[in-house]
Formats: C-alpha cells, sequence, structure tokens
C-alpha cells in the first residue's frame, strides 16, 4: 500500500499545483458562502476579475498595489535567506517616507536632483531604523524579532507627530498629512509610476545576487547552516549586518515610492500595513527573490479582490475574513507539498514473512 | 441657490470671479453677511492653492433614476451609534426619497491610498455621485480629478474644483451653546476635550465650546488630547480616563462614537456628546450633544444630480438645519440650559458669538476688538483659543 511521507523539501510544481487547488478551494467556499447569504455570485466574480484583471483600470491598481509589496517582500525575504525575520518593515516603511519626505518638502532644486536625494535620504533613514536591531543582533544575540517588531510602534507615532506636528500641512489643513510634495515620480501608465518597473528590477537584481554572486551564496550558506559557514571561515557578522542594513533600505524604498509616486505628501497610516503584508508576501514567496514578483500580484489580487468585495456591501470584516481564508489554504498546500508518495518499503518484508 | 424647503445654505460665485469659495456673497442670513469683511481678513490668502477656476463650471448632465449610483465612503462603521451612523441615516433617507435608485457604500475605508482605491472603484462601477463622509484630501480629488463627469462630494474638504465640492456642518454655534452649559456646570474649571486629529474642524469644536463656557465662567481652562484617529473607542477611553485624573470635571469631544460618555459616566463627571442624542450609554453624565442631520442635504444633492442642475459648490449646514444641540440631558439644572437655550435663539436670529477680542493659547490677541470670525474664518482655524493646551 502506497504511504505519504514527509520531505524537508518540496519541489515548486508541487507547491504550485497545491497552491492552485487552495485557491480553487478557496473560492468554492467564498463562493458557497457567498451563495448561501443570497449574493449572484457569479456576477460577483465577474466583476472581481473585470475590476481587477480585466481592464485598465484594475491593472493599474494590480500595478500600484504591488510596488509597495514587491519591497516590503523582497525586504523579508532577503532576511530569511540568512535566517532572520525583519518584522520591522512598517517602520523602515515610515522612515523612508519620512527621509523622502523631509528632503521634497524641504530641498528646492530641479526633479532630476530632488528624486535621487529623496530615495538616498530614504535608504539612509531606513538603515538608521534597524541599525540598533541589527547591532543588538550581531553582537548579543538579542532577537531581532522583537526589535524590529517595537520599533515599527515608534516609527507610526513618529510619522503622526511629523505629520500633526511640525510638518503639517498648513495650506490645506489636510487630515494627518504634511504638506503635498510636487517633486514625484514620473507617471508611466496611467496613475502606474516608474516605482513599479523598478520595483520589479530590483527584485530581479537581488534574486540575481543571491544566486550568482559568492556575498549571495555566503548569504545563503550562512543561513541554510551557520554552523557550517563559520566552519568554512564566512564572516556571519558581516553577513547579518549588511543583509539586515538592505533589508531595512528596501523597505524604506518602498516608502519612499508611496510618498514620491502615489501619496504625495508624509500621512499618519500611509503605510497601509504594507510592512506586515510584506511579510506574507516574503512566506508566499518561500525564500525566493524572483518569487517575491508572483506572490506580490497574488496578495495584491487579494487586496484588490477586497476591495471590489466592500464596494458591493461585503463588510470590512467579511473580506478580512476571506483574505485569511485563502491565505489559510495556502499555507495548508504548502505543507502539503512536502507530502510524497513514496513506495511501500514494508511490502517486500512483510510478502517475506507471510 | 437653496434648496425646495430653503434649507441649505449653498454659496455659489459667478463664473470667472475670482474669488475665495468661502464668500457668503448670495448668503441671506444677516450673521455672514454682516461678516464678510472678516471673511476677507481671515480667509482670503489662507488656501490659495486650492482655488481653480474651473469652479462654477457648467452642471453635470441628468442622470434617470433607475440609472443612478450613488457611492459613499465612511471612515467608520455605520454602527459606530455616531459620526458613520448619522451618515447612514441620510443614505436611508436617500434610498426611501429615490426607490429606483442605487446607493452603495464602504465603511472603515483607511486614511492612505486605499481610499483612492475605493474611490476610483466606485467610479469604475458606474457611480454618477460619490459622496464621502470624511475628510480624504487628495485622495478623493485625484480621483475626482480622473472623472470629470462624476459629481464628488468630501465632508469637512476643503477643495472646490469642476465636480469636486465639499459640504459640512456649522457645528461651532451648537458648541458654543454647549459650552455655556459646561462653564456653568464644572467645579473645576478644567473642561477635558478628547480630540482625535489637530485639523480646523477639531480646532473649531474645542475653541467653540471653550469659548463658550468662558462667556459665562472666564477662569475656564480646556485640556485636549489628540488620539490620531476618528474611530478608537479604546484610545479615547484612555484619553478620556487620562482626562478626568488630571482634574477635569466635564468632559467634551469629537470622536465618531461614545466611549468618552461612559468614562464620564463611571468617573460621576459630566460629558457633551456629538454626532447623535446618545443619553442612553451615560443618563447621569449626559448634558446634550452637537446632533447631525445629513438626510435633508444628501436628498437635496441626490435630486440636483439627478435631475441635471448639480454643481460641485461648497455648502454649509446650518443651525436648526442639519445640526443642532440635542435636548438637555436629564440632570441639567433648568436654569443652565434656559441660559444655553437663550444663546441658541439670540444666535438663531443672527447673532455671532465669535467676535473679537479673542486670544491664543500664547495670550496674543488673534481676533482684534470690533471684528467677528465668520463660518469661513472658522472653518480654517488652525490655533487654539487663550486657556486651551494639549492640541497641535
Amino acid at each position: 500500500m502506497t504511504r505519504f511521507q514527509r520531505f524537508p523539501t518540496a519541489p515548486a510544481r508541487l507547491v504550485l499545483a497545491w497552491r492552485a487547488a487552495a485557491l480553487v478551494a478557496a473560492a468554492l467556499i467564498v463562493g458557497v458562502l457567498l451563495a448561501l447569504s443570497g449574493r449572484d455570485v457569479f456576477v460577483l466574480g465577474e466583476l472581481v476579475l473585470r475590476s481587477t484583471v480585466g481592464s485598465r483600470f484594475g491593472l493599474e491598481d494590480l500595478a500600484l498595489f504591488m510596488t509597495p509589496l514587491v519591497l516590503t517582500g523582497a525586504a523579508v525575504t532577503v532576511t530569511s535567506r540568512i535566517g532572520l525575520w525583519n518584522i520591522g518593515g512598517e517602520g523602515q516603511f515610515y522612515l523612508g517616507a519620512i527621509g523622502a519626505a523631509g528632503v521634497g518638502l524641504y530641498l528646492p532644486g530641479p526633479q532630476i536632483i530632488v528624486l535621487p536625494l529623496m530615495a538616498l535620504a530614504a535608504i539612509a533613514c531606513g538603515m538608521a531604523w534597524i541599525v540598533v536591531p541589527t547591532l543588538a543582533r550581531a553582537y548579543a544575540g538579542v532577537s531581532e524579532i522583537i526589535t524590529t517588531l517595537l520599533l515599527n510602534f515608534v516609527a507610526g507615532l513618529l510619522t503622526y507627530w511629523l505629520a500633526t506636528g511640525p510638518w503639517r500641512d498648513r495650506v490645506t489643513g489636510a487630515l494627518a498629512s504634511s504638506g503635498r510634495i510636487s517633486d514625484a515620480i514620473p507617471e508611466l501608465w496611467g496613475v502606474v509610476h516608474w516605482g513599479f518597473p523598478l520595483s520589479l528590477a530590483i527584485a530581479a537584481g537581488l534574486a540575481a545576487i543571491m544566486t550568482w554572486t559568492g556575498w549571495g551564496y555566503e548569504v545563503r550558506v550562512s543561513g541554510a547552516n551557520p554552523g557550517a559557514a563559520r566552519y568554512a571561515g564566512m564572516p556571519m557578522r558581516g553577513r547579518v549586518i549588511a543583509v539586515m542594513l538592505l533589508s531595512g533600505a528596501l523597505a524604506a524604498l518602498a516608502g519612499m515610492f508611496e510618498v514620491a509616486g502615489t501619496v504625495h505628501r508624509l500621512q499618519g497610516g500611509m503605510a497601509d500595513n504594507f510592512g506586515y503584508l510584506g511579510i506574507v508576501v516574503a512566506v508566499l514567496a518561500r525564500r525566493s527573490c524572483l518569487a517575491v514578483i508572483p506572490a506580490a500580484l497574488l496578495m495584491a489580487l487579494i487586496l484588490d479582490a477586497g476591495i471590489v468585495l466592500q464596494t458591493q456591501q461585503l463588510a470590512a470584516t467579511a473580506v478580512l475574513a476571506i483574505t485569511g481564508l485563502v491565505l489559510l489554504l495556502i499555507a495548508i498546500g504548502d505543507e502539503l507539498a512536502h507530502y510524497r508518495p513514496v513506495a511501500p518499503a514494508s511490502s517486500t518484508r512483510s510478502g517475506a514473512a507471510a | 441657490m437653496k434648496g425646495p424647503g430653503g434649507v441649505f445654505t449653498e454659496r455659489r460665485r459667478p463664473e470667472g470671479v475670482e474669488r475665495g469659495p468661502w464668500d457668503g456673497s448670495s448668503v441671506p442670513s444677516g450673521r455672514r453677511s454682516l461678516l464678510r469683511g472678516a471673511a476677507a481678513s481671515f480667509g482670503a490668502g489662507l488656501i490659495p492653492g486650492v482655488l481653480r477656476p474651473a469652479f462654477g463650471a457648467s452642471p453635470l448632465k441628468p442622470v434617470a433614476e433607475e440609472d443612478a449610483l450613488v457611492a459613499f465612503g465612511h471612515t467608520g462603521p455605520i454602527t459606530d451609534g455616531g459620526w458613520t451612523t448619522a451618515h447612514d441615516l441620510g443614505v436611508q433617507a436617500v434610498r426611501k426619497a429615490f426607490p429606483k435608485l442605487k446607493t452603495v457604500f464602504v465603511e472603515s475605508i483607511p486614511y492612505s491610498a486605499d481610499a483612492t482605491r475605493i474611490f476610483r472603484q466606485f467610479v469604475a462601477e458606474g457611480a454618477q455621485l460619490v459622496i464621502s463622509t470624511s475628510n480624504y484630501g487628495d485622495f478623493i480629488k485625484d480621483v475626482a480629478d480622473r472623472a470629470p463627469d462624476v459629481g464628488f462630494l468630501e465632508c469637512d474638504g476643503h477643495t472646490v474644483t469642476g465636480n469636486l465640492g465639499w459640504y459640512y456642518i456649522t457645528h461651532w454655534y451648537a458648541s458654543y451653546i454647549i459650552g455655556i452649559a459646561a462653564g456653568l456646570m464644572t467645579k473645576t474649571n478644567q473642561l477635558g476635550y478628547v480630540g482625535t486629529f489637530p485639523i480646523p474642524s477639531v480646532y473649531a469644536s474645542a475653541n467653540a465650546t471653550l469659548l463658550g463656557a468662558q462667556s459665562v465662567n472666564p477662569a475656564c481652562t480646556m485640556r485636549a488630547i489628540a488620539i490620531n484617529a476618528w474611530f478608537d473607542p479604546q484610545a479615547a477611553t484612555q484619553a478620556a480616563s487620562a482626562l478626568v485624573d488630571s482634574g477635569c470635571d466635564f468632559l467634551c469631544g469629537i470622536t465618531d462614537e461614545p466611549a468618552y460618555l461612559r468614562v464620564a459616566e463611571a468617573r460621576g463627571i459630566k460629558a457633551a456628546m456629538w454626532n447623535l442624542g446618545m443619553r442612553q450609554f451615560g443618563p447621569k453624565a449626559y448634558v446634550s450633544s452637537v446632533t447631525l442631520d445629513f438626510s435633508r442635504f444628501y436628498v437635496e444633492q441626490v435630486r440636483a444630480r439627478l435631475n441635471g442642475s448639480w454643481r460641485a459648490a461648497p455648502h454649509f449646514l446650518t443651525l436648526s438645519d442639519g445640526v443642532d444641540r440635542d435636548a438637555w440631558g436629564e440632570t441639567v439644572p433648568p436654569n443652565i440650559a434656559a441660559r444655553a437655550d437663550a444663546m441658541r435663539e439670540r444666535i438663531l436670529s443672527g447673532y455671532n458669538p465669535f467676535r473679537g477680542p479673542i486670544r491664543d493659547n500664547t495670550g496674543a490677541i488673534r481676533v482684534p476688538e470690533g471684528t467677528v470670525m465668520n463660518d469661513d474664518a472658522i472653518y480654517q482655524w488652525d490655533w487654539g483659543v487663550q486657556g486651551m493646551t494639549g492640541l497641535g
């Protein structure tokens, strides 16, 4: 008789197959529940598809959603390669937004100079925000999960303070906002700005670095087997510091793109959970920087579908429950992908005994 | 322009006139026409960037009722028992008045780029009129600019374009009236204010309450806490408790829900609310509430959109027409209620209590003797009056 055994690795095709099954199962469960509550599932489904992938408007929104998700997802993915978890993407996102907004608001100059300076300031702020957790991790072994997480709340409050205090908008009195920043990332296609292709290029570049450079190899080995890496003389501490700073820079760049590409102001609450959603994206991407792109697309689809469903009078809480269901089923699918049928090794022995 | 019942103070400028949207040239009220000079000194020049010559453009094309979709975007859940519930009552009035028309709403829209997505989705689904029941600033303007055939209305907005208008209630008069009761009822002379964000509508509400209190009890001061949220009952409860701990014995505020009334009831002090009458959450503590009613305004706007007369414009809903004080609470002494109501009568007959000298919280005179602040100036209020701490 065939039995299933859990393997430590899961082949990509199995993962994909199980995830497809998970999505179908989620669609069926949600469809049945919606039908039971008296809604026309096919009309809803058609509307969701048309409003996400079936119209230019929907595609623009998907790209806008994906831009920060790719970067925050990549931020978590690079740390996961070395066996760490940067839960502070939200805070680094805010610091990136603060750095970019500070330059955009108070540094006059031609856009071609100000925009790169905004990006540099964002990266510097994001790195500064993760530097204490990084050093605590590298030199004292303090769990980066706790330190990066707690700094998120500080960053959120700092943003609110700036946006309602010293940097608040004195022109239109906009709610919890700085003034409008005139330097904007040029738009590429409708509301989609150049941050979108840039974020895709960054994810692809990271994948190349991780796969093909000696540095990437050392990071991967350090994550997979710290003992072996140390034995091989790899500079673990240096790699940990570099990877965590890189992670902070990536999340901060997402904040800069959001400020300069989408929101054009520093705003309390503007991170919109992109930092935390980056963790989900990284889990979906299974530690591959390249897979961050389709994972961010899936996350963007789920979030966008949630918005469409809300306009169809589904409560925000119901939409949150559906999102949770989809992710839960995908997690189950990922786990099932580790199981493969094995030839019944005991059959010959039992046959011999008989 | 006035509604059929003569209810709404709708202010429209002739095309091409280079003036601010706060210019009350067509307003019949004696209060406003008296104060046009003050409008110039307090309002004009503050927000030059938001004026657009498109204001006063031709009205949007009519829509048949059965083809119409009106979309509402709410900042909180419609069950918040306050702000969003009040707007939802307006939505229900629209449904009743126009049974063939479709309405949709989305609750708890975050103040982030998600708001843009939701408003864009409304447009994509074919809405002809999009009403945001809270201030979404650029998030709604960006969408409106790309959908010139769709009418947009933003509550507490400050921008008027060819297809985006705003509306707001002049709640400061009701706050002033309730402030008189607060000034007479407080024993510690310290009022507590559960604030949300340091923005003009919040300054106007807190300042008006304190000025009302000081008009009968000059020793009154106010402590405010901004909780950085409209709907966060837990933060509101914490803020209210902290205010009571620091010596305040009268709470007021501008949160979307009734949490601080329960704190007042539990701590044996008084509270004045806003949005709706809500004495059931604290009958002993309840003094009154700044009650809001958007029904007539929403029905009027939808009717205008359907019959092709809708134009983007700023609208103030005035005292007794969309905003008022609630019936006084059971523990309010009748003589205090009568004194506050006497001011209500005066305001209704055209008196403006917001007159100089008014000092800011550094002691500097900001509104000189002999000058009054009209609605447009109050709507831009961004400083706390003397005796106010903790806001901004």
